[in-house]
């Protein structure tokens, strides 16, 4: 939960610097709208982990994820000046996001997208050397995590995302994604059951 | 709150969707179910194996390197787009020609080039001048030629009086020649228009045109003498067309004093009248009646050499 905390908030950032005034998000869209480019690097060092881990739970592939990552951001530097004043700025990176990350998913075929996860989830299982056995688990619950999100489908997939990885209310889902509340509640219940069904061994309660 | 109710309300409770109310009562039932309070325990549980999901990625440098890369070349790209450079705006002068444009500009052309000429073509022509008219009236026949009819929409029927008498009456009448039944739009084609001067004669003669074609088909029918009626419909209806025209030239020749116009319009009438009387399905001794009168008259011939 910490780990989740950290990707959220300032804590830990580099170059960000919480609570601070002149570094607000407004603020920080407000210098970038006037061509300063060491804000939109600050905001590029706030939000680019919640972005990148968001895309690459929506593709699977870090190379990718990071590709998407740098297009996102390239668009949202073009559309900075658009963005209105009372939209939330990371609610507003994350429908960027999405919409970058369903444009190569679109692009991909489903068969190809498969074979990249499971050869990624046998490379982290084999290509290192001796840890711990809670580390082993934890390595093997990721790559259980993982392959359970890519079997869900894409709306499921990014409901449960955004809720459950990415701690977003049902209002900045619907926002993001464009989806109904009674939609997304939906899809998220059926895909929590999906979810539970794979990674039911390894829930201790 | 009952069982099912609860276990609804259990998500959105944990993910802190459910209303006040909702929780209160989620969480007083909790408290006495311990059914409920198990399911709960397992979806903790849940969200608790979500939150070790640990994706191992780290943010290389290189990504916002590559970002800024591209800002900056976009940067770059809208302020040669906004700013006025002299010597881009001189060298562009002696640059070589874009052909992104070649081929439209082309297609253009060729467009008005096609329409113009489908214009010059079809243009209305001026009224020549009487002198003209005078000078080519006075000129020589042309060696007592009938002028002839070179209009490629009409297959010109073989006469049955060029016929050889052998030649059998076959009960078909399916190829018909066609006639273009539209005013011609280029009277040189039917007669040197040098011979009219105004009009109305231009009028006549395309008039006289359609009635020659007229009868030239009527004359071809094929039918035999054992046909219970004969297909006359086509010729009956341009008949009626041409009769209405025929009175209306005849008065406007008469009033003018075109007394050889009014003549051989007067000559023509009685037979538009006769094909027009027909009935669609006309009988063959009517049909033979009147063929035998046009060939018998020399109507066509007259009508040919006017």
């Amino acid at each position: 939960m910490k780990r989740l905390a950290q990707e959220l908030s300032l804590e830990g950032q580099p170059g960000a610097f919480a609570g601070s005034l002149m570094n607000s998000s407004a603020d920080l869209v407000a210098r970038a709208c006037q061509g300063e480019q060491e804000a939109f690097r600050l905001i590029f060092e706030r939000y680019s982990r919640p972005i990148i881990s968001f895309i690459y739970d929506l593709v699977g592939d870090r190379e990718l994820a990071e590709d998407l990552t740098q297009e996102t951001f390239v668009r949202a530097h073009r559309g900075l000046k658009a963005l209105r004043e009372e939209a939330k700025l990371s609610t507003w990176l994350f429908g960027i996001a999405k919409n970058v990350a369903r444009e190569s998913l679109r692009s991909r075929t489903r068969q190809q997208q498969r074979v990249e996860l499971d050869d990624a989830a046998v490379l982290d299982l084999s290509d290192r050397g001796p840890a711990p056995v809670d580390q082993l688990l934890d390595r093997e619950l990721n790559g259980v995590i993982r392959r359970s999100l890519a079997a869900l489908d894409d709306d499921k997939r990014m409901v449960f995302t955004l809720k459950i990885l990415h701690q977003c209310s049902y209002e900045e889902i619907a926002e993001i994604t464009g989806f109904s509340i009674p939609k997304l509640k939906t899809d998220l219940h059926r895909a929590r059951v999906e979810m539970r069904r794979r990674i039911g061994p390894y829930v201790r309660v | 709150m009952k069982c099912n109710e609860c276990l609804n309300l259990l998500g959105a409770y944990l993910d802190g969707e459910a209303n006040e109310r909702q929780a209160d009562q989620v969480r007083a039932h909790l408290t006495t179910c311990a059914q409920c309070e198990n399911q709960f325990e397992a979806l903790t549980a849940e969200n608790e194996i979500y939150t070790r999901y640990d994706r191992e990625i780290q943010i290389s440098p290189a990504i916002w390197n590559r970002i800024a890369a591209r800002i900056n070349a976009e940067d770059r790209q809208i302020e040669r787009g906004s700013k006025f450079s002299l010597a881009e705006w001189v060298s562009g002068l002696f640059a070589m020609p874009s052909l992104r444009f070649a081929m439209p500009t082309v297609a253009l052309i060729a467009i008005a080039l096609v329409v113009g000429l489908a214009y010059w073509r079809t243009r209305p022509l001026p009224t020549k001048p009487d002198t003209t008219a005078k000078v080519n009236n006075v000129a020589p026949p042309t060696s007592g030629k009938e002028p002839q009819v070179t209009n490629p929409e009409i297959e010109r029927p073989t006469p049955l009086d060029q016929a050889p008498a052998s030649a059998p009456i076959v009960a078909s009448n399916s190829k018909r020649p066609r006639i273009n039944t539209s005013r011609s739009t280029d009277q040189s084609d039917v007669l040197p228009d040098v011979a009219f001067t105004d009009i109305e004669d231009r009028d006549t003669a395309s008039h006289l045109e359609q009635a020659q074609n007229l009868l030239l088909s009527f004359r071809s029918i094929k039918y035999s003498d054992t046909d219970e009626e004969v297909d006359v419909s086509y010729e009956r209806v341009e008949s009626r067309r041409l009769l209405n025209e025929n009175v209306v030239l005849r008065r406007d020749a008469e009033m003018t004093g075109k007394f050889p116009a009014k003549t051989m319009l007067g000559s023509l009438e009685p037979f538009l009248i006769d094909i027009a009387n027909l009935p669609d399905k006309a009988k063959p001794s009517d049909v033979r009646q009147i063929t035998d009168r046009v060939q018998k008259t020399e109507i066509v011939a007259e009508l040919r050499g006017y």
